[in-house]
């Protein structure tokens, strides 16, 4: 009995002791592709079947009624992960061993893992799929179906994955804690910035018939903040860099391999 | 994935052992690439689409003088920018041909799942331009080279110039001429007059335009050289913005 009870003490320590899991990744990146692909199916149907007039009833029933649920969710979601990762936080961030510093810059790799999914899913899934869209329905209206996916739905989506990537980082990672990385920060607040433009593109839209070119330069304030995702060069040389500081112990090992 | 091993860490470092160091470094590094190659895909896509998107859309877009100048310039940037880092802070020779991998994953899945799959335009009207081509250029010229320098003078005329040719395979066939109602168009035309896009008038007006354009047989490898000439410039511009943007600085919490 002691002897069963000692080994699953063992485990349990051992298992405590995980220095990496990306499993949380996976399984939000799993269920992320899954809730797109449906996402995907139903706008194949409904967004003929009720996305072409938006003073049609069924426009109310079928696509406006998603956006208002959805955007009130992510507005919980992105100040729920927010405060809930502040409230949490470490709050004697300078005295983190090492090893528990690794543990967590390891979990900031699964958290921006799943922050490159959803921008994948933002940036050129949902957006060239909308240009196919304005393509061959005119819009009369600025909640399209492929908008009220697209910018309500797929952008917001990826930003709270950023947030809280960045939010990890800055409450549990004493070299993002203590400072500021300009990269993550580029690297956060660029691409959220995508969000806010759709403001001017909107707005623009209201007056202009752009639908002639997708190239327009009413769209290019989404290319200029889409750049600020090439900080994710820099957010990785910090997260490769303070790992090579832990392990300086094996550096003959990697130079190796 | 997990790994973990029996003894415990020592106090002060981070790893229990050589073998867990390497098991997670190992996997970290392929995660890591990985997000790269997402984030690239992502942030390329959307700067290739609503920059040079409509020539990269449509067969009866990608003419003889448009095409070949808008879309290699604009693809340049990020070839550029990720060879500045791949280069720059690993020594690895394949920036450019990953981010055009990524970008090209990121084009066909869509033509195929949305342009094709949800508003019913046919492939041979949406497939994408070839660009790997000239990736594998100007990542075997920075390889030899080992000079950015002769990088943004030699690969990025070639990247210009190439880009025709290695579009021409695929392309060549719908450009043989056609008459349809007494009008000589081309079969690349004729597949754009039967899919009217909202994109059609400015198509129509686009064709149309310049005596060179319409008439002139050497019209291809001047906007080819044109767009190497560009494609220099952009290649110097962006090389650096792919420095600045692996900055690795801090600003104190008070800054901000």
């Amino acid at each position: 009995m002691s002897l069963a009870t000692g080994k699953a003490a063992a485990a349990s320590a051992e298992q405590a002791d995980v220095i990496v899991n990306y499993r949380p990744a996976y399984i939000a990146m799993f269920c992320l592709g899954v809730f797109y692909v449906g996402i995907r199916i139903y706008e194949q149907y409904f967004g003929w079947k009720a996305g072409l007039d938006s003073f049609a009833p069924e426009f109310q029933t079928y696509w406006l009624n998603i956006m208002w649920t959805e955007l009130p969710l992510e507005f919980i979601a992105f100040c729920g992960i927010g405060g809930y990762l502040w409230k949490t936080r470490d709050r004697d961030i300078n005295a983190v061993a090492p090893r528990e510093e690794m543990r967590r810059l390891l979990t900031l790799v699964g958290w921006l893992l799943v922050y490159a999914f959803t921008v994948y899913w933002g940036a050129s899934y949902f957006t060239e799929q909308d240009g196919t869209w304005h393509q061959t329905v005119i819009r009369d209206t600025d909640f399209t179906p492929s908008h009220i996916l697209e910018f309500y739905l797929s952008y917001p989506i990826y930003i709270i994955a950023g947030w809280g990537a960045f939010m990890y980082a800055r409450t549990r990672i004493p070299m993002f804690a203590n400072r500021i990385s300009v990269a993550f920060l580029l690297f956060f607040a660029g691409p959220f910035m995508i969000f806010p433009n759709v403001g001017l593109n909107e707005w623009g839209h209201t007056f202009w018939f752009m639908e002639e070119l997708f190239t327009a330069p009413l769209h290019w304030g989404f290319v200029f903040f889409g750049w600020f995702a090439l900080a994710v060069f820099g957010v990785v040389l910090q997260v490769l860099g303070r790992v090579i500081e832990l392990s300086k112990e094996f550096e003959s090992d990697v130079l190796a391999l | 994935m997990s790994i973990t091993t029996e003894a415990g860490a020592p106090a002060g470092k981070a790893w229990k052992s050589k073998e867990e160091f390497l098991g997670c470094v190992i996997l970290t590094d392929w995660i890591l690439l990985f997000v790269l190659f997402l984030v690239l895909l992502g942030s390329y896509h959307i700067h290739y689409m609503l920059l040079a998107g409509d020539w990269d859309f449509w067969i009866d877009f990608k003419d003889r003088r448009m095409w070949p100048t808008v879309a290699p310039i604009v693809a340049m940037c990020f070839a550029a920018a990720a060879q500045s880092f791949f280069w720059t802070k690993f020594r690895l020779p394949f920036g450019a041909t990953v981010v055009t991998l990524a970008l090209l994953v990121g084009e066909w899945i869509n033509r195929y799942d949305n342009f094709w799959g949800w508003t019913f335009f046919p492939i041979s009207l949406v497939f994408p331009s070839a660009l790997i081509p000239m990736a594998f250029w100007l990542d075997v010229v920075l390889l030899l080279s080992g000079s950015w320098l002769v990088t943004a003078l030699l690969g990025s005329m070639g990247w210009g110039l190439l880009f025709y040719p290695s579009n021409w395979p695929v392309l060549a066939q719908y450009h043989q001429a056609a008459e349809v109602d007494g009008v000589l168009l081309t079969l690349a035309d004729l597949i754009g007059f039967n899919y009217v896009r909202t994109g059609t008038p400015e198509y129509i007006r686009m064709i149309e335009r310049g005596t060179l354009r319409t008439f002139g047989k050497d019209v291809v490898p001047v906007a080819a050289f044109f767009s190497g000439f560009v494609s220099m410039l952009v290649y110097f511009l962006w090389w650096q913005f792919g420095k600045w943007f692996a900055r690795t600085d801090y600003l104190a919490n008070d800054e901000i």
